[in-house]
C-alpha cells in the first residue's frame, strides 16, 4: 500500500457539497420531486452511509453526486467547482480523475478479465504499460485477489467480482468513492469481507466514501449515519 | 483507447458476429467474381481491339473526321518518313507500321459482297495477322495480287485457297480498276463481321492498285496497353511542334464497340455494387443496432468511469472496422476461392456476333479485390455510425438504468 497521508492532510476541508439539490421528473403530467432542497457537506476522509426506503431517493442523489446526472435545482461542488458549469466532457474527466464508483450490480465488463477491468480507468488516464501493470497488480493484491487476474467476471464469485469492482473504484486514487448498495447482492458473510475491505481503504487511502444501502449492516462501518426520506435528506446519529 | 476492447467486444456474441461476418463475405463474394467476370470479359475484348486496331493510329483529321473528297487524306511518303523520325527512338514505341484502307468489291462467280481491304506491309511484325490464319499461308512482302480473306466470308461464298476473285475499287484519280487476286490464306477472328468484311493484302500491291505511293496512317505498338494515352499525348505534341497537320487516335476511340461495352459494364457492376451495398448496410446496421443496445447498461458503466462520448463512439466504430475487415476480408478470399474453381472448369461459351468460343474466366487479383473489398468496408462503416452515435450520446443515467 503507497502511503496516502498527503490525502489526509486536508481532512476538516469540505471536500463535496451540495447545495439546495432538487431533482424532479415529469411523470406524464404530473411531476415526482425525486430530491427537494437538499444540503450536505462531506469532509476528507469520512466515512458515510445513506439509508432510506425505495424510492426515497438515494440513488437520485448518488447519481448527482457522483456527476452521471444533471439537478433540477441547486448545485453540487466539488472542491468547490460546482458541476453544474461543467461540459459533458468536463464531467466525464471529473468522474474519471476523482471519482470511484461501486455499483450494485457489479458492472463489470464482460469481455475483459479482473486485471483488465480494474485496468479500465488507467486506459482511459493514458498511463504508461507499466505503471499500469504496478498498480493493477497491487491493487488486485490489495482486494485479495492477485492470483484471479486472468479471469473472466463470469469466472468469478459475487464477492470476488465486487472486489474487483472496488480495485477498479479505487485504481485511479479518487478522493470520492461512491459505492451504491455494494453488498446487495452478496451473503452476509462476503458482505461483510467487502465492507472490511472498503473500510480498510477508506481508512488507508482517506478517501471520501458514500454508500447507499439499505443493509443494517453496513451502517456499522459509518462514522455517519444520513437518512433520506421522501427526498428529503436528515442527518442521523452517529452509529 | 486500445484496439483489443473492441476485437474482444465484437467476438462476444460469435454467432451473431458470424452471421454479419457471413452476410459481409457473401456480398464481398458475389461482388468479386462478377466484377472479376467483367473485367476478364473487357481485357479480352481489349486485347482483341488492340489486336485488329495497333495502339494507335496516326492519321490526317480528314480522315478520323471523315470529311475528305477523295483520297486527299494519304499521307505521302516523306511526311511518312518524317513521322519515323520523330518516333525513333520512344521506349514504349514496339514496333511501325503503315497502312492503306480501301473499300472495293469483289466478286466471286455471280455474287458480290462490299469489303474493306487493310494492305499492309506483310511480315511487318507490328499488326500482323499471321497467327489467325487458319488455311493456306500468311501474305509474304514478294506476293503480287495475293490476299487474304475471312473464314466467314469464304463459307458464304464458297471460297477456298487457291481460288481467284476479282477486286473492283477506285483509284485516287477516280478511274475504275478491277484485277483477280488469288486467296493465300484463310484467317480467323472473333468478330464475324470482321471476318465477312476485311481482306488483306500487301501494301505495295494496293498502292498500285490505287495508283499512289500514299498511306492513310501509321500504326503505332506499344509495349503495355496502360501507356497508351501518355504516348498518344507525347506523341502528338511531337507533331504538332513538327507543323505536322495529323492527328492520333487510340485504340478505344476506334472502337466505338469498345467503349460502349465498356460502359455497359462498368454499368453492370455500378448496379450490382449499389445492390451489394444496400444489402449490406442495411442488415448490418440491423445487427449493429441490435448488438449496441444489448450493452446499454455497459456503455452506462463505461460513461460513468469517465469515458468520454468520443471515446465511446470511437470504440463502437473500430468494433465495427473490425467486423468489415474481417468480414470483408472472407468475402474476398471466398471470392478467390470461388473464381479459381470456376476458371477450373473451363467453361466456353460464344459471345453474340463472334466465330470463336471463348473460355469464360475470372480476372483475379489485386486491382479486382480492393473495389468489392472497399465497397463492403465502406458499407459496413456505414451502417455502424448511426446506431454508434445514438448509442454514445446516451445519457448515462438512463444507460444504467436498462437492464
Amino acid at each position: 500500500m503507497e502511503n496516502t497521508s498527503q490525502f489526509c492532510h486536508e481532512k476538516g476541508l469540505p471536500f463535496l457539497e451540495a447545495r439546495a439539490l432538487t431533482k424532479t421528473y415529469q411523470v406524464g403530467t404530473s411531476t415526482v420531486h425525486a430530491l427537494r432542497d437538499v444540503d450536505f457537506a462531506a469532509m476528507q476522509g469520512d466515512f458515510i452511509v445513506i439509508n432510506g426506503p425505495s424510492g426515497s431517493g438515494k440513488t437520485t442523489f448518488l447519481n448527482l453526486i457522483s456527476a452521471i446526472d444533471r439537478p433540477s435545482e441547486g448545485e453540487v461542488l466539488i472542491q468547490g467547482v460546482s458541476t453544474n458549469t461543467l461540459s459533458e466532457r468536463q464531467l466525464a474527466q471529473l468522474r474519471k480523475d476523482k471519482i470511484g464508483l461501486i455499483f450494485q450490480t457489479f458492472n463489470l465488463i464482460p469481455v475483459l478479465s479482473a486485471a483488465e477491468n480494474a485496468e479500465y480507468p488507467l486506459l482511459l488516464q493514458k498511463i504508461p504499460k507499466a505503471e499500469r501493470s504496478k498498480r493493477v497488480r497491487n491493487m488486485l493484491a490489495e482486494v485479495g485477489l492477485g492470483e484471479l487476474g486472468r479471469r473472466r467476471p463470469n469466472e468469478l464469485s459475487g464477492g470476488q467480482r465486487q472486489r474487483i469492482a472496488i480495485a477498479r473504484a479505487l485504481i485511479t486514487r479518487p478522493k470520492l468513492v461512491l459505492a451504491d448498495e455494494p453488498t446487495a447482492n452478496l451473503d452476509s458473510e462476503t458482505g461483510a469481507q467487502v465492507m472490511d475491505l472498503m473500510r480498510k481503504l477508506n481508512e488507508e487511502h482517506c478517501v471520501v466514501l458514500l454508500v447507499v444501502t439499505h443493509d443494517p449492516a453496513v451502517t456499522k462501518y459509518a462514522q455517519r449515519r444520513i437518512r433520506i426520506h421522501d427526498g428529503r435528506l436528515a442527518e442521523g446519529s452517529q452509529p | 483507447m486500445t484496439w483489443w476492447i473492441p476485437l474482444r467486444s465484437l467476438l462476444r456474441n460469435r454467432r451473431r458476429t458470424l452471421l454479419s461476418v457471413a452476410i459481409i463475405a457473401l456480398g464481398t463474394a458475389i461482388s468479386l467474381f462478377v466484377f472479376g467476370f467483367l473485367e476478364d470479359s473487357r481485357l479480352q475484348i481489349q486485347a482483341t481491339t488492340v489486336d485488329e486496331y495497333g495502339n494507335l493510329q496516326i492519321a490526317s483529321p480528314a480522315l478520323w473526321d471523315d470529311t475528305a473528297e477523295g483520297y486527299e487524306y494519304l499521307i505521302m511518303p516523306e511526311t511518312e518518313s518524317r513521322i519515323r523520325e520523330l518516333l525513333v527512338g520512344r521506349a514504349a514505341i514496339t514496333g511501325i507500321t503503315s497502312q492503306l484502307q480501301l473499300p472495293g468489291l469483289i466478286a466471286a462467280g455471280n455474287q458480290t459482297q462490299v469489303v474493306r481491304i487493310t494492305s499492309q506491309v506483310p511480315e511487318n511484325g507490328t499488326l500482323n495477322i499471321d497467327a489467325f490464319v487458319i488455311d493456306g499461308r500468311p501474305l509474304r512482302t514478294s506476293d503480287v495480287a495475293a490476299v487474304l480473306i475471312g473464314r466467314s466470308l469464304a463459307n458464304r461464298l464458297g471460297l477456298a485457297v487457291g481460288d481467284v476473285v476479282t477486286l473492283t475499287l477506285t483509284t485516287v484519280d477516280g478511274a475504275y480498276n478491277a484485277t483477280p487476286l488469288q486467296i493465300v490464306g484463310i484467317y480467323r477472328f472473333t468478330s464475324e463481321q470482321v471476318e465477312l468484311r476485311s481482306l488483306f493484302m500487301p501494301l505495295s500491291f494496293a498502292q498500285r492498285l490505287l495508283n499512289t505511293k500514299g498511306v492513310d496512317r501509321l500504326i503505332v505498338n506499344l509495349g503495355s496497353i496502360s501507356a497508351t494515352n501518355a504516348e498518344a499525348s507525347a506523341i502528338q505534341r511531337l507533331l504538332d511542334n513538327d507543323a505536322l497537320s495529323l492527328r492520333v487516335e487510340t485504340w478505344d476511340d476506334l472502337s466505338p464497340f469498345y467503349k460502349e461495352l465498356a460502359g455497359f459494364f462498368d454499368l453492370l457492376f455500378g448496379f450490382l455494387t449499389l445492390a451489394v451495398f444496400i444489402l449490406v448496410f442495411f442488415i448490418i446496421l440491423q445487427v449493429l443496432t441490435l448488438a449496441f443496445l444489448e450493452r446499454t447498461r455497459e456503455i452506462g458503466t463505461l460513461r460513468a468511469l469517465g469515458t468520454t462520448r468520443g471515446e465511446v463512439l470511437s470504440q463502437l466504430l473500430m468494433e465495427s472496422g473490425w467486423l468489415a475487415i474481417i468480414g470483408s476480408l472472407t468475402g474476398v478470399f471466398v471470392g478467390l476461392a470461388i473464381s479459381l474453381g470456376f476458371n477450373a472448369l473451363g467453361i466456353e461459351w460464344r459471345p453474340p456476333g463472334t466465330v470463336e468460343a471463348s473460355v469464360l474466366s475470372v480476372q483475379i487479383g489485386l486491382m479486382t479485390a480492393l473495389p468489392p473489398f472497399g465497397v463492403s468496408v465502406v458499407a459496413t462503416l456505414l451502417s455502424a455510425i448511426f446506431p454508434a452515435i445514438q448509442t454514445s450520446r446516451l445519457r448515462v443515467v438512463d444507460a444504467l438504468r436498462v437492464e
